[in-house]
């Protein structure tokens, strides 16, 4: 049993990166960044990139950069995990390589929606989920590759903040810890730093939550919210009923609020945390990169999250609570036969 | 003592907001306890108990998240 030796090549270009990491982090010292809520417009304060009929001005914020870096990996992943899943179909039935990765993957989310939502309602559910979850971990994930929130054009503010530069070359610069007139806007910032993003993805899946809703249960589905059966048998009781079914109307309309807010929330206190840090901190740059592991687990838990609530909201949306009485029915059918 | 009374109540405020944050840390504590005596007691529904943990943890950091993006907010002048 003569094992090959094993060389741990990865441990030494770890520590050649932490090395090289305390060395720059030594000669260009991090610098608190000026943090803003919104995303920042690549060509400056106010100037519009396109001008649409409807919509209107339309600003170049560096988000969009970050979507389509994002969009276009998704694609490229797709098409070579289909080419691998192919071949596999090809010859002999066992997928290799990603899209072995990929089948793994989707036939664990599959499982959990199955036991969520019932066989019935698990091939309607599960695109959603899945479709949710994997593009939220692509756009968590992807913000924390170096590059993000480092690179990009150097504006000039009039008012307030603002650090120095020193030319390094060429067209190049660097931002230096004194005080100046001068702040960096990224050319790629994370796209779930952006509230439209989550908003979108939020209205998306609240949407897509009551149209599940009305598949299953037809027109009978406004009743959770509109509630008048029970009004005339039981007054009481049934204007109760009816008041619970409006707090259900608002707790539908709140869940896109604390969709949007939840993944933004996060991933906003993410880079916040890393700027800080790495701005107090200055020449010892390990703690940041720590920070960043760090990241990348809230990262994984809300991209999870963001789908898990999503499915579990629509296999709720698929039951309602006609749910005893076609258990009856079920009941029935069974003595029947 | 000089200063601008607008930026020390801009301060103050993101301070205020975050007592929140309190609430949330007794609730995620209280679901943390919950799915571990769980796993105690019956180590079978490890996978279950983490799954629904995870996802309760989720929901009570949702609020003291509100809580940061107010604080944000505040310090970061965007209202």
């Amino acid at each position: 049993m003569e094992h090959p030796k094993r060389r741990p090549w990865r441990r030494w270009v770890v520590l050649g990166l932490m090395i090289v990491g305390f060395v720059v982090g030594g000669v260009l010292i991090p610098v608190q960044p000026v943090i803003s809520v919104k995303a920042e417009n690549l060509q400056g304060e106010g100037v519009a990139w396109l001008h649409l009929p409807i919509v209107g001005e339309l600003p170049l914020v560096n988000t969009l950069p970050t979507l389509v870096v994002t969009v276009l990996m998704i694609v490229v992943l797709a098409f070579f995990a289909n080419r691998s899943m192919r071949r596999s179909q090809r010859t002999d039935l066992v997928p290799r390589g990603i899209g072995n990765l990929m089948e793994a993957f989707f036939e664990l989310i599959y499982n959990l929606t199955e036991g969520s939502a019932g066989a019935k309602w698990a091939p309607v559910i599960f695109p959603w989920f899945a479709t949710i979850m994997f593009y939220v971990l692509f756009a968590n994930l992807l913000k924390l590759i170096p590059g993000f929130e480092s690179i990009g054009v150097i504006h000039h503010i009039e008012h307030g903040g603002g650090h120095g530069i020193q030319a390094l070359w060429g067209n190049w610069f660097n931002i230096l810890p004194v005080e100046g007139g001068y702040m960096l806007v990224p050319f790629l910032r994370g796209i779930s730093v952006d509230l439209n993003f989550t908003v979108a993805l939020a209205l998306i899946s609240v949407v897509m939550i009551q149209v599940v809703g009305f598949r299953a249960q037809g027109i009978g589905y406004l009743s959770k919210f509109f509630n008048f059966t029970t009004m005339f048998k039981k007054p009481f009781f049934g204007a109760m009923d009816f008041l619970v079914g409006l707090l259900e109307l608002i707790s539908e309309l709140s869940k896109i609020l604390s969709f949007a807010f939840r993944l933004f929330g996060n991933m906003f206190a993410g880079i916040v945390l890393v700027a800080i840090v790495a701005g107090l901190l200055g020449k010892i740059s390990i703690l940041p990169s720590m920070l960043m592991m760090f990241e990348l687990f809230i990262g994984l838990i809300q991209a999870f999250v963001f789908g898990m609530l999503t499915m579990v909201f629509m296999a709720q949306a698929t039951q309602g609570h006609g749910h005893e009485e076609q258990q009856a029915e079920a009941h029935a059918e069974v003595h029947e036969i | 003592m000089e200063g601008n009374i607008l930026d020390a109540a801009r301060f103050i405020g993101a301070g205020l907001s975050m007592i929140g944050a309190a609430g949330a840390g007794v609730g995620i504590g209280l679901s943390v306890q919950g799915a571990l005596t769980g796993m105690a007691r019956n180590p079978d529904t490890y996978g279950n108990l983490l799954t629904n943990m995870i996802l309760g943890i989720a929901f009570s950091e949702a609020i003291a998240i509100y809580c940061l993006v107010i604080a944000f907010l505040m310090l970061f002048k965007v209202v």
